[in-house]
């Protein structure tokens, strides 16, 4: 066999090892293998005395076409040389994953920093992720959520409130709705009330009523515990059953299953217990409170305002479902001579969660924090890629291709972001546990928020994303790198360098500038919410609470009987020890009521028939702006408190909005709705005060009628600080009447301090996202130039030898920091000037403009800056010329 | 030997493994190898030997490589790995006892008769 010796088998290997590099060429290499062996057997015929053409029609002979054989042989190798491929690439991983984990537990500092960077920038989406994910992307636990709407109707013309208005559609419409709309499945309406229970024995108790159609248990897709849900039968028979929920049923009827056929003393009525409903079960609307009793909806009750929900059909839009809604309620309002405008509003179930701009500003402000961790941690990449610069031209030399270096280096990122990523769930999950821990009182619905599987791999591709993000930028300034002027030159090439700095400096100009923007929009939050806290209120809130008095329909059925009582209230409120003041009112604030009606000046022609508004209005008595410490401005209060009196006041900004010029005492004006309202006369102007709330416009136009106890009125009492008055004033209604709850109270001081609790909060979280993203900012500040003094150690060494003074190098140094710092500023206060108009909502009695705030964030990020440029500053004007120039 | 061809498909493999324990060899070789030692009474069925040899090869008994042919042209040559000189080791001990008892039957006469 010694014949068949390949000598040149080497050379040809090598050869043949190239083109491998170009994938297999499994049927070329087939074929010419077969084919020498054809021309060997010719070759073997022609040396026995064949001519060509014999040898190769005996060679064709004995051989066949071969076809069969060779695709056996093909198939065997493609399959082979696959295999082999794949193993190849596994192994591969395998390396560079082991390499990865050597190398970066080398450098464990580097390695902590870039970790840490990672865990913050990941942790804060992920934290925040988990609320969007929960409140904004799963708000209802209903079937089908995708396709719930809540319908609303709001008016075409004439809001005067400066709010978004929208109403619920009266029972005669939602009735015709239900009947005639085909754009959607079903449409559940409800209505919610509180009522007394008065059990047995004990204490009668508040309790929450909704009042629902047989058919929301299938709309939630959720079924009763115990007994029966309702049936349409249950109403036709006087409606008088209930269902219990599950808290109620534990915690009262100790979750006993004989409750069933019970009778329930709801608000001097019986109703019979006929089911429980499982906790899960909630009404269609997030901020509703957990309801105690439910109640089968009677939907020809005309005096109910309802709530309305519905799931559309698959495939129809809300706009179309909006058209044939009006269409409807077009024909009902022609049809029972209603002439008011008002048309059907669709809105997302999503929309109605508390906090969702919050969310939505919170969810861009740490996507910029996650972008400047990244840009962070491409930083360190890029100062490690430099030291490392001969271990890869080393490497290169050795035979490791391009396409593998940078491979290499895409791996080391991706396990430092694999490790971040876990990072970033612990962080994650404590920010949410904190986030929870802190939330204020108003914003129930974010102990909702939950880590789950989507949140997990939210994180998991936000870690692969910034690992290539970063790792990219490192790889391909490492591959640009000619491996032969690396090995040639003991330090860095001057080009390469360059380029390398500019990138530097343009990440770090970017970080700047996205900072800048965050600590803007901070700021205009932070001054936002001063404002609101140093804000006087317009009236005295010391010691003041309102109390809802609810007053059951069949027992005091007539306005007299109900006056009799507020009266009585009053007067034993005052008698009360330690009370200072007691009146009623028809709202106690913080309050939003609404006139409906289109509001006409005397002079002016009526306005269209079909308009409607909404006009910010209190019933109160004569002496209410005195006791509130609401200064009168200009008239006097009522003196005529009659149900027939025509005596009406203003306040500041109402009179300021329709007499700019001129007094608005004795004026006249009217409310029309439905082409009805009688005309009032101006008696007096009071000071604007934010009785509505301190997030509210305090200058919106504000009604004041004489008080008529005509809804649900409040008493207002207000109390020495220190008594126990305010609880003898609640056991009054149960005194006067042993059948009434003591009703809901509420401190007017508290609250009026909660309605800026959200705002407050989201500050805070945004502030607190804005000083993670000034921290990174600085931390890439300065490792900027600290790499660079380091860089130019040797310069600046042969500097101070010529005799350059120490100011001078100092001013170099802190000249590059500004210069990376201003660039940064400026596109960071161009981009503040266009995105702050998305918070503009959020802001309040400051403009998005606020030269304060752009003034303050400009200033604080600069300081942050300077300081960054200290510790460079001062290695570069310490470096000792002799040392310097010594080394390498 | 016509009528052997079928029972000889399986020994194929042996022979080619036997053949390239003695030197790496491209495929023409092994077919004139196996020729050259049989004579006339094995003729290798020229065709069905590169399946075979890549069906070794797909088991990692024998590896290939490119190499230049005593004539100055290009060749696959094959050579016999560790595993593939195990397996030979193991399949030349059965094959020998199979024959040994092939051929006892084949000489021994019946006593009995």
């Amino acid at each position: 066999m010694a014949e068949h010796y390949a000598p040149g088998a080497t050379r040809a290997a090598i050869w043949r090892r190239y083109l491998r590099f170009w994938g297999p060429r499994v049927v070329a290499d087939v074929d010419d293998e077969l084919r020498f062996h054809i021309e060997m057997r010719v070759r073997d015929y022609m040396q026995r005395g064949l001519s060509e053409g014999e040898a190769r029609a005996a060679t064709a002979r004995r051989l066949g076409d071969l076809a069969t054989q060779r695709a056996e042989c093909l198939t065997i190798t493609t399959r082979r040389e696959r295999r082999m491929t794949r193993a190849q690439l596994v192994d591969a991983l395998r390396q560079d994953v082991r390499f990865a984990f050597r190398t970066l537990g080398r450098q464990r500092g580097w390695t902590t920093v870039a970790t840490l960077t990672l865990a913050l920038g990941i942790g804060a989406n992920t934290g925040v992720f988990s609320v969007v994910n929960s409140l904004l992307l799963h708000p209802l636990p209903y079937p089908h959520a995708d396709r719930i709407a809540i319908l609303f109707q709001e008016p075409t013309l004439g809001n005067q409130t400066g709010m978004n208005v929208m109403v619920s559609p009266r029972p005669s419409l939602v009735r015709q709705w239900r009947e005639s709309a085909r754009s959607f499945e079903d449409i559940e309406a409800y209505s919610t009330t509180d009522m007394t229970l008065v059990p047995e024995r004990g204490e009668a108790a508040s309790l929450h009523i909704a009042s629902i159609l047989p058919t929301l248990p299938t709309f939630a897709g959720k079924h009763v515990l115990i007994g029966r849900s309702f049936a349409n039968a249950d109403l036709t028979e006087g409606g008088h059953v209930a269902m219990l929920s599950e808290g109620l049923w534990r915690g009262r009827f100790g979750s006993e299953p004989g409750v069933i056929g019970r009778a329930l003393s709801l608000d001097g009525s019986l109703y019979t217990v006929i089911g429980v409903m499982p906790a899960a079960f909630r009404l269609p609307a997030s901020q509703q409170n957990a309801t105690d009793v439910w109640l089968p909806l009677d939907m020809h009750n005309e005096h109910v305002g309802l709530m309305t929900t519905a799931r559309l059909r698959p495939g129809v839009s809300y706009d179309a479902a909006r058209r044939e809604l009006d269409s409807i309620t077009k024909r009902l309002d022609v049809s029972e001579g209603n002439r008011v405008g008002f048309r059907a509003k669709l809105v997302p179930p999503a929309q109605m969660v508390q906090f969702r701009d919050s969310l939505l500003l919170l969810t861009a402000a740490v996507t910029l924090v996650l972008l400047i961790a990244c840009a962070n941690v491409a930083h360190l990449m890029l100062a490690r890629a430099a030291t490392r610069h001969r271990e890869l031209a080393i490497r290169g030399a050795l035979g490791a291709g391009t396409g593998r270096l940078v491979r290499q280096l895409l791996t080391e990122s991706l396990v430092l972001s694999a490790a971040g990523s876990v990072g970033g769930l612990v962080v994650g999950w404590l920010g949410l546990e904190l986030l929870v821990a802190l939330r204020p009182a108003s914003l129930a619905n974010l102990d909702e928020a939950r880590m789950d599987t989507t949140t997990l791999l939210v994180t998991i591709a936000l870690g692969v994303l910034t690992g290539l993000l970063f790792g990219l930028a490192g790889a391909i300034q490492s591959a640009r790198q000619s491996t032969h002027e690396s090995l040639k030159a003991g330090t860095l090439s001057t080009s390469h360098s360059r380029r390398q700095n500019r990138l530097r400096g343009l990440l770090v100009v970017s970080e700047i500038a996205l900072s800048t923007m965050l600590l803007i929009g901070a700021s205009l939050l932070v001054r936002s919410v001063i404002r609101l806290q140093t804000m006087d209120p317009g009236f005295r809130t010391e010691g003041m609470y309102g109390l809802s008095i609810i007053l059951p329909e069949k027992a005091y059925a007539t306005p007299a009987a109900r006056h009799a009582f507020y009266a009585e209230l009053v007067t034993r409120a005052r008698t009360v020890p330690g009370v200072e003041m007691a009146m009623m009112a028809e709202g106690a604030p913080p309050m939003q009521n609404f006139l409906i009606g289109a509001l006409q000046l005397e002079g002016q022609p009526a306005p269209p028939a079909g308009t409607t508004g909404f006009i910010n209005y209190n019933g109160v008595e004569p002496y209410y702006f005195r006791e509130m410490g609401i200064r009168l401005r200009e008239g006097t209060t009522f003196s005529d408190t009659s149900e027939k009196s025509d005596q009406v006041m203003v306040n500041a900004g109402f009179a300021r909005k329709y007499w700019p010029n001129g007094s608005a005492v004795g004026k006249r004006l009217r409310t029309v709705f439905n082409g009805q309202g009688e005309w009032r006369t101006i008696v007096g102007v009071v000071d604007n005060a934010f009785t509505s709330g301190l997030t509210m416009e305090a200058s919106q136009p504000m009604l004041y009628v004489p008080y008529q106890g005509q809804f649900q009125p409040s008493l207002i009492v207000r109390v020495t600080a220190g008594t126990n008055a305010i609880a003898a004033v609640r056991s009054l209604m149960p005194q006067i009447d042993r059948h009434l709850p003591a009703p809901d109270v509420t401190n007017v001081e508290a609250a009026m301090r909660d309605s800026i609790a959200a705002p407050r909060f989201t500050m805070l979280l945004l502030a607190a996202f804005t000083l993670l993203a000034l921290v990174l900012a600085a931390v890439g500040l300065y490792g900027v130039l600290a790499y660079a003094v380091a860089q130019r150690t040797r310069e600046i060494g042969i500097r101070i030898a010529l005799g350059a003074s120490r100011r001078i190098i100092a001013r170099a140094i802190i000249g590059q920091g500004v210069l990376l710092a201003t660039g940064g500023i400026v596109f960071g206060l161009a981009g503040s000037f266009w995105a702050t108009r998305f918070i503009d909502k959020m802001l309040y009695g400051v403009p998005r403009g606020d030269p304060v705030s752009f003034a303050a964030g400009t200033a604080l990020l600069f300081a942050t800056a300077m300081a960054a440029c200290l510790v460079p500053m001062r290695r570069a004007v310490r470096v000792d010329p002799v040392i310097a120039m010594r080394a390498e | 030997m016509n009528t052997s061809v079928e029972f000889l498909k399986g020994t194929l493999d042996l022979m080619v493994l036997k053949t390239l324990s003695w030197a790496p060899s491209h495929g023409y070789g092994i077919a004139r190898w196996i020729e050259q030692c049989t004579g006339d009474v094995l003729q290798v069925e020229e065709g069905s030997l590169y399946p075979a040899l890549h069906k070794l090869e797909e088991r990692g008994l024998i590896t290939a490589e490119w190499g230049i042919s005593e004539n100055n042209r290009r060749a696959k040559f094959y050579r016999l790995t560790a595993a593939g000189k195990k397996q030979l080791a193991a399949s030349h001990d059965s094959w020998a006892r199979f024959a040994d008892a092939v051929f006892k039957v084949l000489k021994t006469a019946p006593t009995g008769r």
